[in-house]
């Protein structure tokens, strides 16, 4: 059942403090001598939302030197999913632009190697950009599409798929407006080209996170169920923030596994669905 | 390219010392590769970018990176420390008043170039001594060259960038 109350949300604002970039520092005291009023988000370690600023958090000093990110609390939530990342092989396959990159290497604390692709040149500035302020060390940056990622010819212990998706309605006013059922059918088997890329170059003790912020179950369950089935991947237990996903949708019977995918319903947070897979 | 960074170090009167050998060359731009990443540089070498930036070169010109200054902070020499509103006005790409200026270690002639710190004891960019900090009594003390502000104005640029798009 996916039925739930429609209603406009604006999710808040959030920052994420990079762990990395502030020893010694107290930067949550310092936003708030600035006249930033900000409360601890309850399920993530690091994450903060900004309940009230008097100017952009994206124009202080503590942001320039790389103390935080702004990331949206729910976008904060996919890099947390993967068991010990120190040291790690690590691919972040839809890269640009570099929040959830840059988590990624605060995780490994520079430990390891971080494999970065995106494929528009203008968003490729952004996650550079993204990565020289947070003073990231252990990534390197190819122009390559998700689907060709074999080609580097690497093998990943974690792979993290933030895939390209349709967004949501409730953060995007004009969702139904540019939005077709054909686009998010489209935008499915993008996805579903991706995973079955990542399955094919994730370590048989790999971990691979998937996560997109659409609500569509096309994007979503209807997507996770295929790669159960076709790619013969597992959906691992995990423990965050949001509900368990439905095994039955439009009548569908899915995989029973597919409860372990999380629902996140937008409120305080942007709509998200995520889930840890691995081999069998 | 290491006389090029040696000298950028030099202005500061500060040595720098890298592993020559992870430093990477791609196109007009360098990098200096975290251990982890040279064989895989190496291998794969259509990188975009790799590691830490460490400057471009443009027109014979070493432009450095934020990563190669914060490199030499702590040998340099050079360094002035400004107060809240010069350190916030350094950082929106304006110059140094003399009024901003609570400290001034090393060189104090014009034409020097200076790192320059907030009262935390960060460095926010460098600058040029505009006029001998002993004489100066107001005005611009020293000229912005390079701010960490550097980034927004970056990221304005890339959004004018794609919304053209």
């Amino acid at each position: 059942m996916l039925g739930w109350e429609f209603k406009e949300t604006t999710p808040k604002q959030a920052i994420r403090v990079n762990a990395m970039n502030v020893k010694g520092s107290n930067v949550v005291e310092r936003l708030e001598s600035l006249g930033f009023k900000l409360k601890k988000i309850p399920f993530l370690e690091n994450g903060y939302w900004i309940e009230e600023s008097k100017f952009s958090a994206g124009a202080t000093i503590e942001y320039l030197l790389g103390y935080y990110s702004i990331q949206e609390a729910a976008a904060q939530i996919p890099a947390t999913l993967f068991s010990d990342l120190r040291g790690k092989r690590v691919l972040d396959a839809c890269a640009a632009p570099g929040g959830k990159t840059v988590q990624l290497a605060d995780l490994m604390q520079n430990t390891g190697f971080i494999v970065a692709l995106d494929v528009n040149r203008l968003r490729l500035n952004a996650l550079a950009n993204q990565l020289e302020r947070c003073r990231v060390k252990n990534t390197v940056v190819y122009r390559l599409d998700a689907r060709k990622a074999s080609k580097l010819g690497l093998k990943f212990d974690r792979i993290l798929l933030d895939v390209p998706c349709s967004g949501n309605f409730a953060t995007d006013k004009q969702w139904f407006e540019r939005r077709t059922i054909d686009d998010v059918e489209r935008n499915a088997r993008l996805q579903r080209e991706i995973l079955a890329e990542a399955a094919k170059i994730l370590e048989e003790d790999g971990e691979l996170v998937y996560a997109t912020c659409s609500l569509e179950p096309e994007e979503n369950e209807f997507n996770i169920d295929w790669a159960v089935k076709k790619l013969k991947l597992k959906v691992a237990e995990i423990k965050c923030y949001g509900e368990e996903a439905p095994t039955k949708v439009f009548n569908k019977q899915l995989d029973n596994s597919i409860k372990n995918c999380r629902r996140i319903w937008p409120g305080e947070t942007q709509g998200f669905f995520v889930c840890k897979l691995t081999k069998e | 390219m290491a006389e090029r960074i040696k000298n950028f170090a030099k202005r500061f009167d500060a040595q720098i010392s890298l592993d020559w050998g992870l430093v990477a060359r791609k196109g007009n731009k360098f990098f200096y590769l975290h251990q982890n990443l040279k064989s895989l540089v190496e291998k794969n070498r259509r990188y975009y970018y790799a590691g830490l930036p460490l400057g471009k070169v443009k027109h014979g010109k070493f432009f450095p990176s934020f990563p190669l200054l914060f490199m030499t902070v702590e040998k340099a020499k050079n360094r002035i420390v400004v107060d809240d509103k010069a350190a916030w006005l350094f950082i929106c790409g304006r110059d140094i008043f003399k009024e901003g200026v609570m400290q001034v270690e090393g060189s104090r002639e014009k034409g020097s170039y200076t790192l320059i710190f907030n009262k935390h004891g960060e460095c926010l960019g460098f600058g040029r001594i505009r006029q001998n900090l002993d004489r100066v009594k107001k005005g611009v003390a020293v000229e912005n060259v390079l701010d960490i502000g550097d980034f927004l104005r970056r990221e304005k640029h890339q959004r004018l960038n794609a919304a053209q798009f």
